[in-house]
């Protein structure tokens, strides 16, 4: 991962066709135009998986029933705990077959369509419920050396409990750190590169305009009145966060994409 | 074992309004989905074919849209869907539904199970399933939570209660109406989506079920909706406590205690 930093290479994040699309054809054909685009400029396709618990096709399925092609260094994969084992496992045998290292696993939004994993699925003991920690140490245990983990972080939370977190993390296998949503500078973030000065870290760009998306991802309330230019907060973010790497949240493909090009230099 | 699934397309809203005319609901211009009780329905039945073999079709009435929600019935493991649609269908209530839905299982022959969504959240009757089995004398078990047993002539069920459950052992043919609790439905796979979309959904009149036109439409349904209200709506109020972790339990716990809610 140090070598996206020390490159410039973009985290681009994708979002999958919804579950109840009802243009999945095109849907599924931007999908594939926006996953090559990224391979061809050299950046990171990022797929999420359910994102805010919105049930989306899963990423490997994507790249596999579309025949797309993944440059190992170029996909990552988000990894939630709600899935069967069964689920989870193809999905992690699909990436080791597709040359996919990078996953990002997180705990994730659930819903009502979506089976979580328990404990037991995943030989994880003395705890009530499956979080990124028992993922991290299950891939880790049964699929050694063949993926790169990474976690989030959350400086919207309470930090005690989020620094007590990203140590358990850490002791799980996690080997970079992607945040939530950064509005220019965070204090905790600030922390966070203090306490783990040779972990990669990435900050995440926010994007959108649409600013009520980003009160749900932060925790609390922007007024989507707020005066936000997601370009001069990505500029800032670099200038800010010199040494970390960048993960674009839903960028704009025909508005943003051409302007992103010489920001991070 | 065959295996019949009734599904049925729903509005895909709470907002959903009456049309001050007809008295129904107006479905024009509304995202529509599967009956989420239904999908319960739909994942019990791949289930009993994924452990003794068979065929699962799901068989749906209602307009010629409503193939979409057999076509995703399809990409979860259905292996066929049948949609009964028919001008004369129109306007049936669940008596006129349910012996609709009969004939047709009847058409299909063979049947040894019938499983439905315990109600349908537009019209929140749980009428329709018992009523295939009356139409089609056939025996019931309604508000099952679990098959804890499967024979070849027989099946047992559990059934939930407000205060616990019963186990009632039934005979094959049957019909059965299952509860949220019964299983975790599946999601469809990309695979499967893209493979239900070229199926082709036989489209069953009412003459090809030989259904009697005086049973079914307006003219078969002897119910009639009179009149129709929206449900009082619901009062929310979101507090932010804010504060020190201990700070914000204490005054969790203050609020909560002067709503006697603790």
């Amino acid at each position: 991962m140090k070598h996206h930093i020390e490159n410039k290479i973009y985290h681009v994040e994708i979002l999958p066709p919804k579950q109840d699309s009802e243009k999945l054809e095109s849907d599924l054909e931007n999908f594939a135009t926006k996953f090559n685009r990224v391979m061809e400029s050299g950046y990171c396709a990022c797929i999420t998986d359910n994102a805010m618990g919105n049930l989306a096709f899963q990423g490997t399925e994507m790249i596999t029933e579309l025949g797309l092609e993944v440059k190992p260094e170029q996909v990552m994969i988000h990894l939630n705990t709600f899935h069967t084992k069964e689920n989870l496992d193809e999905i992690l045998n699909t990436c080791k077959e597709r040359g996919i290292k990078y996953l990002l696993v997180v705990s994730g939004d659930g819903s009502d369509r979506l089976p979580k994993l328990a404990p037991g699925d995943i030989g994880a003991t003395g705890v009530e419920s499956v979080t990124s920690v028992e993922l991290l140490k299950y891939i880790g245990k049964e699929y050694p050396g063949d993926f790169v983990l990474g976690v989030a972080f959350n400086p919207y939370e309470p930090e005690e409990h989020e620094f007590e977190k990203m140590e358990r993390k850490m002791a799980a296998g996690a080997t970079f750190i992607i945040t939530q949503p950064v509005i220019e500078r965070n204090p905790i973030v600030d922390k966070l590169i203090a306490k783990y000065p040779t972990v990669p870290l990435i900050v995440e760009a926010w994007m959108s305009k649409k600013l009520s998306l980003l009160s749900e991802a932060v925790g609390y309330e922007i007024p989507e009145d707020t005066p936000y230019d997601p370009i001069a907060n990505l500029k800032t973010l670099h200038k800010n966060y010199p040494k970390c790497g960048v993960y674009l949240a839903l960028l704009g493909f025909k508005s943003q994409y051409d302007l992103i090009k010489d920001t991070w230099k | 074992m065959k295996i019949v699934v009734c599904i049925k397309q729903v509005p895909g809203t709470n907002d959903a309004k009456i049309d001050p005319e007809t008295k129904r609901i107006i479905r024009e211009g509304i995202k529509a989905i599967t009956n989420p009780f239904d999908a319960y329905a739909l994942e019990e039945g791949v289930r009993i074919k994924e452990k003794l073999g068979g065929e699962v079709i799901a068989i749906s009435m209602g307009p010629p849209r409503a193939d979409a929600v057999l076509r995703e019935a399809i990409s979860v493991g259905a292996d066929r869907g049948i949609l009964l649609s028919d001008r004369p269908f129109g306007g049936s209530d669940t008596w006129a539904t349910s012996y609709a839905l009969a004939k047709a299982i009847e058409k299909i022959g063979g049947v040894d199970l019938v499983i439905c969504g315990k109600q349908a959240i537009d019209g929140d009757t749980a009428q329709v399933g018992p009523g295939i089995a009356a139409q089609l004398g056939w025996p019931q078990a309604t508000f099952v939570m679990a098959l804890t047993e499967i024979g070849s002539d027989y099946f047992l069920a559990k059934r939930m209660h407000e205060d616990g459950y019963d186990i009632a052992r039934v005979s094959l043919p049957a019909v059965i109406t299952v509860v949220k609790d019964i299983n975790q439905p599946r999601v469809p796979t990309l695979k499967g989506r893209l493979a239900a979309q070229k199926v082709d959904i036989p489209v069953w009149t009412a003459e090809f079920i030989g259904a009697d036109l005086h049973k079914i439409g307006l003219d078969g349904s002897p119910t009639r909706v009179v009149k129709t209200n929206p449900p009082p709506s619901r009062h929310t109020n979101t507090m932010k406590i804010e504060g020190t972790p201990a700070e914000c339990a204490a005054k969790l716990v203050h609020e909560l205690r002067i709503r006697s809610l603790v």
